[in-house]
């Protein structure tokens, strides 16, 4: 039950914020053409391989823009990129990763998931991309925007905005005392609460409000329920079973981690006590190597999501792709569990 | 009579936005055929990338977000 004590609300608190301020204020659409067919490579996969913090605010909006890249847009490589990322990045899934599992895991599980992603897509595109495809590139059609956004304000003002909601987080999760600690938090509380209030209009401001408490609703409850079955789960599985399986990071530890999390679907960020309480990294018995595995692996595949993926890109694609999820997360394991040694 | 469309694959968001617009629908006394396109295959075909999406008489007007029934009440109007 620790998982849910005051300093991790703490930070899931003013990471719902940020999530709904993203949903809300940005215009996400901006990202979407950098997969384009034009758009240079290198920048393609830059943008696939990290934008998932900024689009996937809700996991079942990643299948359509990865059916959108890789038929419309920048081909198969891109797609790829962009839908093994997209979750495993996702901001609230890092925040509660980096708070409860230690800023080590947290750090690595980024670094890890982006090359990945990356590697993921160059090989796809390597082994599939004809470079010919045949689909007309349609853009995605823009609502007009600038009627719904207020045209008059400058762009930065909501990257700025969200920015600050960010500096909130990182201060209230800082290991500064708690009196100046209090102070700079309600400063930037203050700041973001002027700026909100002269820059934003009223229908932005109600629809932050309602993506936050939308976001809020739904995930806590799933989470507090979550945290307490894996709770109860890893209460009675055996310790020195989960040691003789992930008590190392070495190859059969790590592909049994990473194997194990892309065929189980774990509804968003329980993959979090799933590692910590279930298999008892947080106590020991899990090694490094096999949790950030099962990290990897975990929230971006699931039998569920394969089917849709095989039906998207063809049985081909979709076993490669679907390999090499499982033996790329399997080595950033090892690797991972011979560097924290 | 409005046509109006509801894009998106089933997932929590669409649903609260296809009940959003036929909230919407009934307070603002409009006549309008609500549609809900869930397939993926239809979805692309629209060039839309990011769900959920709404669509009035073929335009879109919402991409990506599901806006509130005040919003959508102030869409239909138009």
């Amino acid at each position: 039950m620790e998982y849910l004590s005051a300093h991790v609300l703490t930070c899931l608190v003013p990471a719902f914020f940020i999530a709904g301020a993203i949903a809300a204020l940005l215009q996400r659409e901006a990202v979407l053409k950098y997969f384009g067919k034009d758009a240079p490579k290198w920048l393609c996969y830059s943008v696939a391989s990290t934008s998932g913090t900024i689009l996937a605010v809700c996991s079942c909006t990643i299948l359509p823009i990865f059916a959108g890249i890789h038929r419309r847009g920048a081909g198969i490589g891109p797609a790829t990129a962009f839908l093994f990322a997209g979750p495993a990045i996702n901001l609230l899934a890092v925040v509660l990763t980096a708070r409860v599992l230690g800023l080590e895991l947290g750090a690595a599980r980024i670094i890890a998931a982006v090359s990945i992603s990356v590697l993921i897509g160059l090989i796809m595109a390597a082994i599939f991309d004809r470079g010919s495809e045949d689909e007309e590139a349609a853009s995605c059609p823009s609502p007009s925007a600038s009627s719904e956004f207020g045209s008059e304000r400058p762009g930065y003002i909501p990257p700025i905005f969200v920015g600050l909601l960010v500096a909130i987080l990182l201060a209230a999760t800082s290991g500064l005392a708690l009196g100046p600690k209090a102070a700079i938090v309600s400063i930037l509380v203050l700041a973001s609460a002027w700026l909100l209030n002269a820059r934003f209009t009223d229908l932005e401001k109600a629809s932050f409000f309602g993506e936050t408490w939308w976001l809020a609703k739904r995930i806590f409850p799933l989470l507090l329920v979550g945290t307490f079955i894996t709770g109860v789960i890893g209460y009675f599985l055996p310790v020195e079973l989960i040691r003789i399986f992930f008590g190392a990071s070495d190859f059969a530890a790590c592909f049994a981690a990473s194997l194990m999390g892309a065929l189980l679907y774990m509804p968003t960020l329980l993959e979090v006590p799933i590692v910590g309480t279930m298999f008892g990294y947080t106590s020991g018995a899990m090694a490094p190597g096999p949790a950030l595995s099962l990290l990897l692996a975990g929230p971006s595949m699931s039998l569920p999501n394969m089917i849709v993926i095989w039906r998207i890109i063809g049985s081909k694609r979709a076993s490669v792709y679907i390999s090499l999820v499982i033996l790329l997360s399997t080595l950033m394991g090892m690797i991972y569990g011979m560097a924290a040694a | 009579m409005m046509k109006i469309e509801v894009l998106g694959t089933g997932c929590a968001k669409c649903k609260s936005l296809a009940k959003n617009v036929e909230k919407a629908v009934a307070e603002a006394g409009v006549e309008a055929e609500i549609v809900k396109v869930e397939s993926l295959q239809e979805i692309m075909n629209r060039g839309v990338m990011m769900t959920p999406a709404l669509f009035i008489d073929g335009e879109a007007v919402a991409v990506g977000r599901a806006p509130s029934v005040a919003e959508i009440k102030g869409m239909l109007k138009r």
